[in-house]
C-alpha cells in the first residue's frame, strides 16, 4: 500500500468521527470500502489491521459514539465485518470487545438506530463479511444473532431482506461444513480439532433447527421466504438441505393445493430446486423424490392455464430427469398450438380434455398472444427433448414446422388462409408482430431438426409471402431473413426451389431494398452480405453452387443493389451496404480473381466515402472493406487496385474524426506491417530453406528489411502510425505506440544507423510533426530530422527542405515508445480514481465545510439567502 | 321514420331519409364499376389499333351474332360501346318530393346529375365549399374523357333480356342493365350544381322548421363531412366516408355525433385488411424499384384526393430513394385546377397545413415539386406534354378504371414491357378486372390500395365513444368479406346488433318520436298560476288554442267571443262562442290510509277491511256494502244506490288532496 495514504489515513479516520463533517459525495465510503476490501484481497499475509493499524480505534470510537450520522455508522458495521473476516482481526475486535458491542442489534435498538434501513444494511453486510470462518461462526451462535437476522428476512426494505437472506444461506453454509464433515466420518482432522466442531456442531443443530422452524412457519407467507427457499436448497450440500426440505415438505405440500397465481413462479423455483438433486431411494431423514414430482404433477394440472403453462415451462427448461413429466410439459406447451391451427401435434388424451377446454377458453381473449408466445418460446427446449429420448416428443418436429407454418400465415395480414383451428383467435394474432417474431424464432430453431427437409418449400413459401407483406414490421423482416438463411444453410439441396418461387424471392428481396423503412433496407443489405457466407448447397442443375447464386442469380444481382444502397441517405444502411459488399466480394478476392470494372467503381465510391461521409458508421464500414480485402488476398501487393488504394485509405482514415475509423485504419496498417515482414523473400519462391538460410547474413537481412520498410513507408504505414501515436484518442495512440514498437522490434536490432539504410518519411502534417517532436524531447535530445533538414531546422528556417521529414528508425529509436505505452496503457482516471485522491478528497471536502473560526451553519444561511 | 336505400354499394351510398315531414336525400354516390364490362376508349387509334382489332362476340353455337356490340378479350368479353354507369335505383321513391340532399364528400355526389336534372328535383343540394368545387372537377374531367373520343353507336342489343341470359362471363351476372346510363354532358353539370348551397363545418341549416342539418368534418378528404340531422327530441347521425388518420384534412369531429338515436353508418374503408401507411411504404418501393431498373411507373387515379398524400409522401421519398433526375407526370384535363385548389382551401385542411399559410407557405409541398420542376402537370397527351415526355418516368393519370382516359394509351403504350410497372392505389376497382381487356399483359402489376376511411377496429371505437342507440349500416358490414370468411374482426360486432340494408330496402327506423316542442305565447304565459306539487315541480293548467304552422307549434290565448251583434234577422247558434265551463280543478297527492281509516272511524265507519293489492289497497266497508279502492293513480268508490254515503266518502277522500 501506498505509504503517503498511510500516512493520511489516520487524519481521514478522524474527519470521519467528526460527526456532521460532509463527505465529497455519497459514494466515498463506498469507495473507502472498496479500498480496504482490496487491500484485504490481495495483502496476503499482512491483514488490513497491519496495513492500517488506526482502523481499530476508529471502529471502537464509532461503536461507544452513536452521534456519528447513520452512514458513518454503516460504513463501520461493514469495516469491522471486513476486519473480522480474517482470523487475526477477528481476535483484535474480540480482544478489544468492540465486536459484541456493534453486532448486538439491542445496542442500537437501544439508541433508537435501528429503525434506519441503513444501519441494518450496514449490520447485515458486516456480519456476512465476518461469517468467513469457524471462529466467526461460534461467535454468531453465541451471541444468538440468528433471531434478529431471521426477523430480517422479510424485512419492510427488500435490500435489507435480500442481503439477509444471501447472509442466511451464507450462515448455513457455514454451519454445513463442519457437520458434513461429521457425516462422512472424515478421519483427517486431529482429534483436538474434532472435539472442538463436535461442540460447535451442537451449537449450529440450534441454528438449523431454528432456521427450519422458521422456514416451516412462514413458507406460505410471502415469496421472499420462498426465494430464499429456493436460494439455500441450490446452494447447501446434502444433509441439511434434506432437513430443511424436511421440515417445510408439508407446507410446500399445503401451498401447492392452495396456490394463487403470483406464488406459482417463486413455488415452482422451490420444487424444482428440491428436485434437482433429492436422491430416489427411500430414507427416513430425507424427503423422497417421488413426493417432489407428486407436487410437480399438482403443479402441473392446476385449474389456471397460465399457471399450468409457466410450471410446464420452468419444468421443461430445468432439465429434471423425469421423462413422464417432461413428455405432459411438452404436451402442454405444444396445446396453444394445437388448438390455433388445428394441426393434431398430440393425439387424443383424456387427462388433457379440461385443459384443452380451458387453454381454448383463454385463447379467445386478448391474453392468447402472450400465452401463444409461452408456447412458441419454448419449442427449443421441446426440440430438445428429442437428443435425450425421442419417444417423449408428442409429434414428429416435421409436424411443429407444418403448424407453425399455418400460425405464421394466419399471422399474415394479407394472407387469407383459414385453419381447422380456434377461429375467434385470428382476430388478435393477425399482424401481431410479437407472435410473428416469436414463431420465426421457433422456426430459426426447427431448422436444424431432423426430417423437416421436406418442407424446406413450404417454408420458403411463407418466408417470402412475409419478405412481401405490406404489413411486416422491420423487426419481423429481418427474423425472416435470418430464417432464410438458417433454413438455406441446413438444407444441401435447393433444387426444390423453382424458378417461380425464385422470382418471387427476388422481386421482394428487390422491393425491400427499396422500403421507405430504413430498418427494412438495412436487414435487406444485411441479408444479401450474410447469405454469401451460407455453405454451398446443390442447385436443381445439380450442380455444386453457393446459396446466393441459386437463390438471387449471384452476385449480378447483389453487387448493383448493394452499390445503389451505397447512395442510402440513411448511414446505417451505407455502412451495411459496404460490409455485405465486402462478404459478397471476398470469396472472388481468395480466388485471386481478376478485378472487374464494377470493383474498381466501388473502390472509388468507397474513397468518396471515406472523404465525404458525414456519418461515422459509413466511415467505419469503408475502413473494414479494406481489411477485408487485405486480408482475403492471398497476395494484396500483386494487386495494383488494392495497393494502390492502401496509402489513401490510411492516409484519410488515421486524420478522421472519428476514433472507431482511426483504430480500424491502425488495423489495416497492422495487416500491412505483419504482411510486410512475414513474407519470405519474395525473389525465390521454390528455394529451399535450409537452417543456413534461415540466419541471413545481416547484410541480407538489412537489405530485404529495408525494401520492407521502404515498401512500408511508400504505403503510408509509418506515416499513419506515427499520427496515430499523437493522437488526442488515448486508443488510437495506444494500438500506434504497440504497433511502433512491434516495428521497432523487427527494424531497430537489425539496422544500424548509417546513412545508406536511412529511410526517410513523410508527415502528414505541421502539428503532428511538432508533437513527435514533443514526445522526441520527452526522450533524448538527438535530432531526428533529416540531415539537412536538421540544419535548418535549427536556424528556425525550413524553406529549402522538406520540414515534416523524420528518419524512421532514428524515430523509433529516439521516441520513448516504452514511457509512451505505459502512460496510454493506464486510463485516463488513473489519478482521480487513486486511493490517495480519494483520501485527500475527504479531506478537502472537510476542510471546506467547517473552516477555522467559522460556524458552518452561518455558511449555511448565507448560501439559502 | 323511414329509410330508402337507393344504392347498394356501401361507398358510394344514395339513401334517403324521411323524419319529421321532410324527405331528405343523403349522398348521391355513383357507382361506376359497371364500366368495367366495356371496353376501353382509347385516345389515340395509332397506338392502340389492337383495342379496334379484337374479335367480335359470337356465341360457340353461332345463334347468336352480337359481333358489332361486343368483343372478345383474353377470353372475356366486353361491350364496345361508350361506357354506362349503374345509377341509384329512381323507381323507389318519387324523387321529385326530395326536399334537400346533404353530400358528404366530392366522391359521393357524382350520380348528383341524374338525381336533379329530368326528375322533377325542386330542392336544395347543400355541401361544402372544397366538395362543390372538387366534385365540379371530378365531374368535368369525366365528361371530359367520354366526350373527347364520342363512339357512335350505342350498344343496347346485348341488354335484351333473353340474350343477356345467354353472354358469358360477368356480363350475364351484370343486374338492372337497363337502367344503365351514358354520361351526362357539361350542361347538366352546370345546372345540378347550381342547385347547391354551400354551407362551413358546424353551420345550422333550418329545414322547414322541422329539422336542423349540420354538417361535421370527418377527415376523409378537403371538405369531407358527416351530417348530423335532428330535431329538437331526436338526433340521426349520418357517417360516411370518415378518417381518423392524420392525412391532409381536418381531423374528424367525433364528439358531435354523440347521443344519436340512429346512427347511419356507410363509407368504412373497402380495404380492411390494408393499412394505409403500409401501402404508402409499398407504393415508394415499387416505384423506385421500378425507375432503378429502367422502367415506368403508371399509377391510375383519381384527379383529387389521395394523390395529394402520394405527392406528398413522394416528395420526402424522392431523394433519399435518389429518384431526383426522375420526372413525374400528372396528366388530367382538371390537374391544374385540383392542384391549385388544394391549396387554397386552406381552412379545411389540418392543423399542420393551416399553418403554413400564414408563414407563407403552399401547405402541400407539390408546389415545391412544380417550381423545382420534379413534378409537371399537363391537361392531356396531346400538346404540350408529347414534347417533354422523357422516360423511365412517373405518370398519374386517369380514370383508376381503366377504361376512358389518359390512361389507356399508357396501358397500350407500356403494356408490352415487364420493367414498366402499373401501381394501383385507388380501392374502388378491382385490379384484375381492370386489367381484363389489356391482357396479355408483360408489365408488373402492383396493387397498393390506399383507403383511408375508417376500419372496423377503428368504427368499433368510434361507437363506443358516441354510443348511439341504434346503428343502422350496409349489410355488407354484418359480414366477414367472402374471402376472409374466418375473420370475424371484419364485421360490425354491436349491441344491439345493426340495421343492415341493401339495395331497394325500406327501413323503419326503430325509434318513436315522443315529444314535440310547443311554444307557448308570453301574454298567456304570464296568465298562468303555478302551484307547487311537490319541491321544484309546479304545475298550473292552460287552456289554449294550438296553432301549427311550417313544423312549429305555439299555444295562443283564447280568443275572447266577440260582442254579440244585434242581428234579429236570422240567429247564428253556430256562431256563438261554446260556453266556457270552469275547468275542474286538478287533485294532486296521495290519501295515507292510517289517517283515512282513523277519519272513516270518525264518521262512523268502523268495520273495514282493508286488502292490499299490487297498485294500492282495497277497502271494504262491509256494514255498508262499499269498497274504496286506493291506487297510485286513481281512487273509486264502488257504492251502489247510497248517493249520499258516496258523496260523503267522496269529501273524506278529497280532503287529503290538493286542488289546482
Amino acid at each position: 500500500m501506498d505509504s503517503q495514504c498511510v500516512s493520511i489515513l489516520p487524519r481521514v479516520c478522524g474527519v470521519l468521527l467528526v460527526s456532521g463533517s460532509s463527505l465529497p459525495d455519497d459514494t466515498s465510503l463506498e469507495k473507502l470500502l472498496d479500498w480496504f476490501t482490496t487491500i484485504a484481497q490481495t495483502g496476503h499475509s499482512t491483514s488490513l489491521l497491519e496495513a492500517c493499524p488506526c482502523l481499530v480505534d476508529f471502529v471502537s470510537k464509532v461503536a461507544f459514539d452513536y452521534t456519528s450520522g447513520s452512514s458513518i455508522l454503516s460504513f463501520t458495521l461493514k469495516l469491522t465485518g471486513l476486519i473480522g473476516a480474517s482470523e487475526d482481526g477477528f481476535k483484535v475486535l474480540k480482544e478489544c470487545s468492540v465486536l459484541k458491542l456493534v453486532f448486538n442489534p439491542q445496542h442500537w435498538q437501544e439508541a433508537g438506530l435501528w429503525e434506519d434501513p441503513c444501519l441494518r444494511i450496514g449490520w447485515i453486510q458486516g456480519l456476512k463479511m465476518i461469517l468467513k470462518h469457524s471462529e466467526a461462526l461460534s461467535f454468531f451462535a453465541q451471541a444468538d444473532l440468528i433471531e434478529p437476522l431471521l426477523q430480517l428476512q422479510t424485512d419492510s426494505s427488500l435490500f435489507v431482506a435480500s442481503a439477509a437472506n444471501q447472509t442466511l444461506a451464507q450462515v448455513l453454509l457455514l454451519c454445513q461444513s463442519p457437520s458434513s464433515v461429521g457425516h462422512n466420518g472424515s478421519k483427517n482432522r486431529d482429534l483436538e480439532h474434532n472435539s472442538a466442531s463436535m461442540e460447535t456442531t451442537q451449537n449450529y443443530s440450534g441454528i438449523i433447527t431454528k432456521v427450519s422452524d422458521y422456514l416451516n412457519k412462514s413458507v406460505v407467507l410471502n415469496q421472499q421466504i420462498l426465494r430464499l427457499l429456493a436460494m439455500l436448497l441450490v446452494r447447501v450440500g446434502p444433509p441439511l438441505r434434506d432437513t430443511l426440505l424436511l421440515a417445510v415438505i408439508n407446507s410446500l405440500e399445503e401451498l401447492v393445493t392452495t396456490s394463487c397465481s403470483q406464488l406459482t413462479v417463486p413455488l415452482l423455483d422451490v420444487i424444482l430446486a428440491a428436485n434437482r438433486n433429492s436422491p430416489n431411494g427411500l430414507r427416513d431423514d430425507c424427503v423422497p423424490k417421488q413426493r417432489l414430482i407428486r407436487l410437480l404433477w399438482v403443479m402441473l394440472n392446476m385449474k389456471k392455464p397460465v399457471d399450468v403453462m409457466q410450471a410446464a415451462a420452468a419444468v421443461l427448461r430445468s432439465h429434471q430427469s423425469d421423462p413422464a413429466l417432461s413428455a405432459h410439459s411438452a404436451r402442454v406447451l405444444l396445446l396453444p398450438l394445437d388448438i390455433v391451427t388445428g394441426v393434431s401435434l398430440l393425439d387424443e388424451n383424456s387427462t388433457e380434455e379440461e385443459l384443452r377446454i380451458l387453454i381454448t377458453e383463454q385463447l379467445k381473449r386478448k391474453s392468447c398472444i402472450s400465452m401463444i408466445c409461452v408456447c412458441l418460446s419454448n419449442i427449443p427446449q421441446i426440440t430438445l427433448m428429442v437428443s435425450k429420448a425421442s419417444d417423449c416428443l408428442p409429434c414428429p418436429q416435421r409436424l411443429i414446422v407444418t403448424a407453425i407454418l399455418l400460425l405464421l400465415r394466419l399471422c399474415c395480414v394479407d394472407s387469407s388462409s383459414s385453419s381447422a383451428g380456434c377461429v375467434e383467435v385470428v382476430r388478435f394474432i393477425t399482424g401481431n408482430s410479437k407472435v410473428q417474431k416469436c414463431a420465426l424464432e421457433a422456426l430459426l430453431v426447427l431448422s436444424k431438426s431432423p426430417g423437416v427437409k421436406m418442407v424446406l418449400v413450404e417454408v420458403f413459401k411463407v418466408l417470402t409471402e412475409y419478405l412481401n407483406s405490406h404489413s411486416s414490421d422491420p423487426s419481423v423482416l429481418q427474423k425472416s431473413y435470418q430464417a432464410v438463411i438458417k433454413w438455406v444453410g441446413v438444407c444441401p439441396d435447393l433444387s426444390c426451389i423453382t424458378d417461380q418461387l425464385r422470382e418471387g424471392f427476388i422481386q421482394a428481396v428487390r422491393k425491400r431494398a427499396c422500403d421507405t423503412r430504413w430498418e427494412a433496407r438495412d436487414s435487406t443489405v444485411e441479408f444479401l452480405g450474410h447469405l454469401v457466407g451460407a455453405p454451398s448447397c446443390w442447385a436443381f442443375t445439380e450442380q455444386e453452387m453457393e446459396p446466393s447464386d441459386v437463390l438471387l442469380g449471384g452476385r449480378s444481382f447483389t453487387v448493383p443493389l448493394l452499390k445503389e444502397a451505397l447512395q442510402d441517405p440513411e448511414s446505417y444502411v451505407r455502412a451495411s451496404s459496404i460490409s455485405a459488399l465486402a462478404q459478397t466480394l471476398t470469396p472472388s478476392w481468395q480466388d485471386g480473381t481478376a478485378l472487374t470494372q464494377e470493383q474498381e467503381d466501388i473502390v472509388t465510391q468507397l474513397q468518396e466515402v471515406l472523404f465525404q461521409d458525414s456519418e461515422g458508421f459509413a466511415r467505419r464500414a469503408a475502413v473494414k472493406y479494406f481489411i477485408a480485402w487485405f486480408s482475403a488476398c492471398s497476395s494484396p501487393s500483386s494487386c495494383w487496385l488494392l495497393m494502390q488504394s492502401v496509402p489513401t485509405v490510411l492516409s484519410q482514415g488515421v486524420a478522421d474524426l472519428d476514433w472507431e475509423v482511426k483504430l480500424h485504419t491502425l488495423e489495416l496498417a497492422e495487416l500491412v506491417l505483419d504482411r510486410a515482414f512475414s513474407d519470405p523473400s519474395p525473389s525465390h519462391p521454390y528455394a529451399v530453406m535450409s537452417d543456413q538460410d534461415h540466419r541471413l547474413p545481416i547484410a541480407g537481412q538489412q537489405s530485404d528489411l529495408l525494401s520492407s520498410l521502404k515498401n512500408l513507408v511508400d504505403w503510408g504505414v509509418v506515416s499513419a502510425l506515427l499520427c496515430g501515436v499523437v493522437d488526442c484518442d488515448r486508443p488510437v495512440a495506444l494500438k500506434a505506440c504497440q504497433l511502433l514498437l512491434k516495428l521497432r522490434g523487427i527494424v531497430c536490432p537489425v539496422m544500424d544507423n548509417t546513412a545508406d539504410t536511412r529511410v526517410f518519411c513523410q508527415l502528414a502534417g505541421a502539428s503532428v510533426m511538432q508533437q513527435v517532436r514533443k514526445i522526441q524531447e520527452m526522450g533524448k535530445d538527438t535530432c531526428v530530422v533529416s540531415e539537412a533538414c536538421s540544419e535548418a531546422d535549427k536556424e528556425g528556417i525550413c524553406a529549402s527542405v522538406d520540414p515534416e521529414c523524420v528518419s524512421v528508425c532514428e524515430v523509433l529509436r529516439v521516441l520513448d515508445l516504452d514511457e509512451k505505452l505505459s502512460i496510454l496503457t493506464q486510463s485516463s482516471d488513473h489519478i482521480y480514481n487513486s486511493p490517495l485522491s480519494l483520501l485527500q478528497d475527504i479531506l478537502t471536502a472537510a476542510a471546506a465545510s467547517s473552516p477555522p473560526g467559522q460556524d458552518p451553519r452561518q455558511e449555511l444561511v448565507m448560501d439559502c439567502y | 321514420m323511414k329509410l330508402y336505400c337507393l344504392s347498394g354499394h356501401p361507398t358510394l351510398p344514395c339513401n334517403v331519409l324521411k323524419f319529421k315531414s321532410t324527405t331528405i336525400m343523403l349522398d348521391c354516390g355513383l357507382d361506376t364499376t359497371s364500366v368495367l364490362n366495356f371496353l376501353p376508349l382509347p385516345l389515340v387509334h395509332r397506338i392502340s389499333p389492337r383495342l379496334s382489332k379484337l374479335p367480335g362476340w359470337v356465341s360457340k353455337d353461332g345463334s347468336l351474332n352480337l359481333e358489332k356490340e361486343l368483343k372478345e378479350c383474353a377470353g372475356r368479353v366486353f361491350v364496345d360501346s361508350q361506357p354506362e354507369f349503374c345509377l341509384p335505383e329512381r323507381e323507389l321513391l318519387d324523387l321529385s318530393t326530395i326536399d334537400v340532399i346533404l353530400i358528404s364528400n366530392y366522391h359521393c355526389m357524382m350520380a348528383l346529375p341524374y338525381i336533379t336534372e329530368h326528375t322533377g328535383f325542386t330542392g336544395t343540394v347543400y355541401a361544402t365549399e372544397p366538395t362543390l368545387q372538387i366534385g365540379r372537377l371530378l365531374m368535368e374531367e369525366l365528361v371530359n374523357f367520354m366526350e373527347r373520343v364520342p363512339k357512335a353507336q350505342s350498344a343496347t342489343c346485348w341488354k335484351n333480356k333473353e340474350i343477356q341470359r345467354m353472354l358469358p362471363g360477368p356480363l350475364k351476372d351484370a343486374v338492372d342493365v337497363w337502367t344503365w346510363k351514358r354520361c351526362y354532358s357539361m350542361q347538366e353539370v352546370n345546372s345540378a350544381l347550381s342547385k347547391v348551397q354551400l354551407v362551413g363545418y358546424s353551420q345550422k341549416v333550418e329545414l322547414f322548421g322541422a329539422v336542423q342539418v349540420s354538417p361535421l368534418s370527418s377527415g376523409y378528404s378537403l371538405g369531407s363531412s358527416n351530417w348530423v340531422i335532428q330535431s329538437h327530441h331526436e338526433k340521426v347521425s349520418y357517417v360516411s366516408g370518415s378518417s381518423l388518420l392524420t392525412t391532409h384534412p381536418q381531423p374528424m369531429d367525433q364528439s358531435s355525433l354523440k347521443n344519436s338515436d340512429v346512427l347511419i353508418l356507410t363509407g368504412l374503408t373497402q380495404m380492411p385488411t390494408a393499412n394505409p401507411d403500409g401501402m404508402l411504404g409499398e407504393f415508394c418501393s415499387n416505384l423506385a424499384m421500378t425507375i432503378r431498373a429502367g422502367g415506368n411507373v403508371l399509377v391510375p387515379c383519381y384527379s383529387s384526393g389521395v394523390i395529394y398524400d402520394l405527392l406528398e409522401c413522394l416528395y420526402q421519398f424522392i431523394d433519399s430513394a435518389n429518384l431526383g433526375t426522375t420526372p413525374f407526370y400528372f396528366i388530367s384535363p382538371v390537374a391544374n385546377s385540383s392542384l391549385e385548389f388544394s391549396q387554397i382551401f386552406a381552412e379545411w385542411l389540418c392543423h399542420n397545413k393551416q399553418t403554413k399559410v400564414y408563414l407563407p407557405e403552399p401547405p402541400f409541398p407539390h408546389a415545391e415539386l412544380i417550381q423545382t420542376n420534379k413534378l409537371k402537370h399537363y391537361p392531356s397527351i396531346h400538346g404540350d406534354f408529347s414534347s417533354e415526355f422523357r422516360q423511365p418516368c412517373v405518370v398519374f393519370t386517369g380514370h383508376p378504371s381503366l377504361r376512358f382516359g389518359d390512361v389507356v394509351h399508357f396501358m397500350e403504350l407500356w403494356g408490352k414491357s415487364s420493367l414498366n410497372t402499373v401501381i394501383f392505389t385507388e380501392p374502388d376497382f378491382s385490379y384484375l378486372d381492370a386489367l381484363a381487356p389489356y391482357q396479355p399483359l408483360a408489365m408488373k402489376c402492383v396493387y397498393c390500395p390506399i383507403d383511408t376511411r375508417l376500419n372496423f377496429h377503428q368504427v368499433s371505437k368510434l361507437l363506443k365513444e358516441v354510443q348511439p342507440l341504434h346503428v343502422v349500416c350496409p349489410e355488407q358490414y354484418t359480414q366477414p368479406p367472402l374471402t376472409q370468411s374466418h375473420r370475424s374482426d371484419l364485421m360490425l360486432e354491436l349491441q344491439p346488433p345493426p340495421m343492415p340494408y341493401r339495395r331497394c330496402s325500406v327501413l323503419n327506423l326503430p325509434f318513436r318520436r315522443r315529444y314535440e316542442r310547443v311554444y307557448i305565447l308570453p301574454e298567456l304565459a304570464n296568465s298562468l298560476v303555478p302551484s307547487e306539487v311537490k319541491p321544484g315541480v309546479s304545475v298550473a293548467t292552460v287552456s289554449a288554442v294550438l296553432q301549427s304552422k311550417d313544423n312549429k307549434h305555439t299555444l295562443q290565448s283564447v280568443p275572447k267571443a266577440p260582442p254579440v251583434a244585434p242581428s234579429k234577422k236570422r240567429k247564428r247558434v253556430m256562431e256563438e262562442p261554446p260556453v266556457t265551463m270552469a275547468p275542474k280543478p286538478l287533485l294532486s297527492g296521495a290519501v295515507p290510509l292510517e289517517a283515512f281509516l282513523a277519519t272513516l272511524q270518525k264518521h262512523g265507519i268502523t268495520e273495514v277491511k282493508v286488502e292490499e293489492t299490487a297498485d294500492g289497497h282495497i277497502l271494504h266497508l262491509q256494514a255498508e256494502d262499499t269498497l274504496i279502492q286506493l291506487e297510485e293513480d286513481g281512487t273509486h268508490i264502488v257504492c251502489d244506490n247510497n248517493e249520499p254515503l258516496r258523496a260523503t266518502l267522496r269529501d273524506l277522500v278529497l280532503r287529503f288532496l290538493q286542488k289546482l
